[in-house]
């Protein structure tokens, strides 16, 4: 949208109104404040609003031509399929194995990271000395970029130099091949894990908004600490959880770290992942980077996409009687 | 608030002591298994490649290698690759810090036809997984012939990000309105309100927004891995992908070495702009 279609002052169902610029006597063009604010409203946000037509709406909008299509970005000769691809993702067992292990990734790793990310917020919101480092020690892994977590968690977990073979033989045990089926699966929970502190900086904020009046009642009325955790805490903190369990969800969607965890290391070795580990985006990889099948992954990301919208959909709409809101952002003027 | 403080509790002292050694011991066990990860790659890049290969594991270096990390430096273009992530980081983070500012002002303080929608559309966009449309502007970017120049990343941080969007949304709207009015009873359009006025106030959020679109720049993977070839991509390409033996295998140690290098940078951004960080992700206003 350009800011000249915007009408200056806005009085729907008839014609625009004469410029006011032109009837004006000099100096300064007249328009009603209403009207300079609506018009700043989308000089303002004009930068967003173009910018998600070309950088989001474009792409998505040409991915679904794509998806038609044979197109492999080579190949002069390809041609329009129509519902091809789709039906022969359907037909892919891998797209279901695939997508089942990413769904069982997405309700492990979500849930454990909230719980951890909210224990630590809870234990590092107590009056402790050094609170500000130990929060700092344990945001820090969230700040770590995904290759650093990924070349950490393989030194971590080597067959033969990682620490948790080192610790499993020195307390008896074999060493394990943490890094291929069936535990990489692990591997992958733990790296997620490990950045919980991510969770922790942003329930730690709202548990400081937590008014300590309704903690102080809930004492005196003889209520144990888990009570008022479960009873207080909790659900006034149900916005800032549900806001984490559907980033968490879009995270665990777009986890690349499967890839960074394999031997090689890069987008060619993603047909060589760990079955175990090989997601639905590692799929979608695979068919464009190592198959070059533009059209088929473009297919695959578009049934990923309607999926998510439903998935957080259904979030939404199963936490809505759950969620407390004290303060309604919009009700806030 | 009043000072109404709790009865005191009639436990006896031991108990409290005992409380704490548990809370304390809890605390420090927890932080070691964050911390520790990283310290073992630290040490793994000060190990000889015998010492990763041999089984058990020698759980620490016999002879501390820190040529590992001149050799790591010297073994590729390693300022070079550090130059292009700094570049490329500082382009994005600066510009999208300011676009979405820009943009988070428009929607914290002013308002026209459709705001609801199009701020509607500004949050499920936030839910929509950026690698999805990752892959067909790759295309689209290759057709324009904007693959292997830094353009992209020019565009993206020009079209302002949601999430940060979002934060100083929150931001701009919790200032009181009085700032505003004077300025445009003196004639003040928009624009110098928001440059000359409420940037100026803004300190804590544009330093968060900064250090956390750096840091997502400093460490994304997959994008100059599409985007740009091998001389022109970033550190985190480099480290993955370059640190192999002629035979293709990597060199572990090297490679451990290379990622401690690669990583220290974005703590140490971190830590020294964690106090305004802290303070801005706590105004997001998520409650």
């Amino acid at each position: 949208m350009t800011v000249e279609q915007i009408p200056v002052t806005g009085r729907p169902g008839r014609r625009p109104a004469p410029s006011p610029a032109r009837t004006a006597p000099a100096g300064r063009p007249r328009i009603s404040m209403t009207g300079r604010r609506h018009r700043a409203f989308y000089l303002f946000t004009a930068p967003w609003i173009i910018g998600f037509l070309l950088l989001t709406v474009v792409p998505m909008a040409y991915a679904l031509w794509l998806s038609f299509t044979t197109y492999d970005g080579i190949s002069p000769h390809w041609r329009y399929v129509g519902l091809g691809n789709y039906s022969e993702l359907f037909s892919d067992p891998q797209t279901w194995k695939s997508l089942g292990r990413t769904g069982l990734f997405a309700i492990t790793s979500v849930p454990l990271s909230i719980i951890a990310g909210l224990g630590l917020a809870v234990l590092v919101n107590r009056p402790i000395k050094a609170r500000g480092l130990f929060r700092t020690l344990l945001y820090l892994p969230a700040v770590v970029p995904p290759v650093g977590a990924g070349l950490t968690f393989k030194a971590l977990f080597d067959q033969n130099s990682g620490a948790a073979n080192g610790f499993l033989t020195l307390f008896g045990f074999d060493a394990l091949g943490w890094l291929a089926d069936p535990y990489a699966r692990y591997v992958l929970l733990m790296s997620v894990l490990w950045a919980a502190g991510n969770v922790m900086i942003i329930s730690l904020a709202g548990l400081q908004d937590v008014p300590r009046e309704l903690h102080e009642a809930a004492r005196i009325d003889g209520a144990s600490a888990w009570r008022t955790f479960r009873s207080i805490t909790v659900p006034l903190l149900s916005p800032v959880l549900l806001f984490q369990t559907v980033t968490g969800v879009i995270a665990s969607v777009q986890t690349i770290m499967p890839l960074l965890l394999t031997p090689d290391g890069t987008t060619a070795g993603v047909t060589a992942l760990p079955q175990s580990n090989y997601l639905y985006m590692m799929h979608v990889f695979s068919q464009y980077f190592a198959l070059g099948r533009y059209g088929y992954a473009s297919a695959l990301l578009w049934v990923l996409f309607v999926l998510i919208l439903i998935a957080t959909g259904l979030i939404f709409r199963f936490t809505s009687g759950v969620v407390f809101y004290n303060v309604d952002p919009e009700a806030k003027k | 608030m009043t000072a109404t403080s709790l009865p005191p509790d009639p436990a006896p002292r031991v108990r409290i002591r005992v409380h704490r050694l548990v809370l304390y011991t809890v605390l420090v066990a927890v932080t070691g298994l964050f911390v520790g990860p990283f310290g073992w790659l630290v040490l793994s890049g000060l190990k000889t490649p015998a010492e990763l290969a041999a089984s058990p594991v020698h759980w620490l270096p016999g002879h501390v290698q820190w040529h590992n990390f001149a050799d790591a430096f010297h073994l590729i273009d390693f300022l070079g690759y550090a130059r292009n992530s700094l570049i490329i980081a500082l382009i994005y983070a600066t510009l999208v810090t300011l676009s979405s500012a820009w943009v988070g002002f428009g929607f914290a303080r002013l308002e026209a036809p459709g705001k609801k929608t199009l701020f509607g559309i500004l949050i499920g966009s936030m839910m929509l997984p950026q690698m999805i449309t990752l892959l067909p502007t790759y295309l689209i970017f290759a057709k324009l012939g904007m693959v292997d120049t830094y353009w992209p990343w020019v565009l993206w941080g020009l079209a302002a990000a949601p999430y940060l969007v979002f934060l100083f949304r929150q931001f701009f709207a919790g200032l009181p309105r009085e700032l505003e009015e004077a300025a445009i009873v003196d004639g003040c359009g928009y624009g110098t309100i928001f440059w000359r006025i409420f940037l100026p106030q803004s300190w804590p959020v544009l330093s968060a927004s900064f250090v956390i679109a750096f840091t997502w720049s400093w460490g994304d993977y997959i994008a100059p891995q599409l985007l740009l070839s091998t001389d022109k991509s970033t550190l985190a390409v480099a480290v993955m992908s370059t640190y192999v033996t002629s035979a293709g295998t990597p060199v572990a140690n090297l490679q451990a070495a290379a990622s401690v290098m690669y990583v220290v940078p974005i703590l140490l951004i971190f830590l020294i702009a964690q106090r305004g960080f802290v303070a801005g992700m706590s105004t997001t206003g998520l409650k």
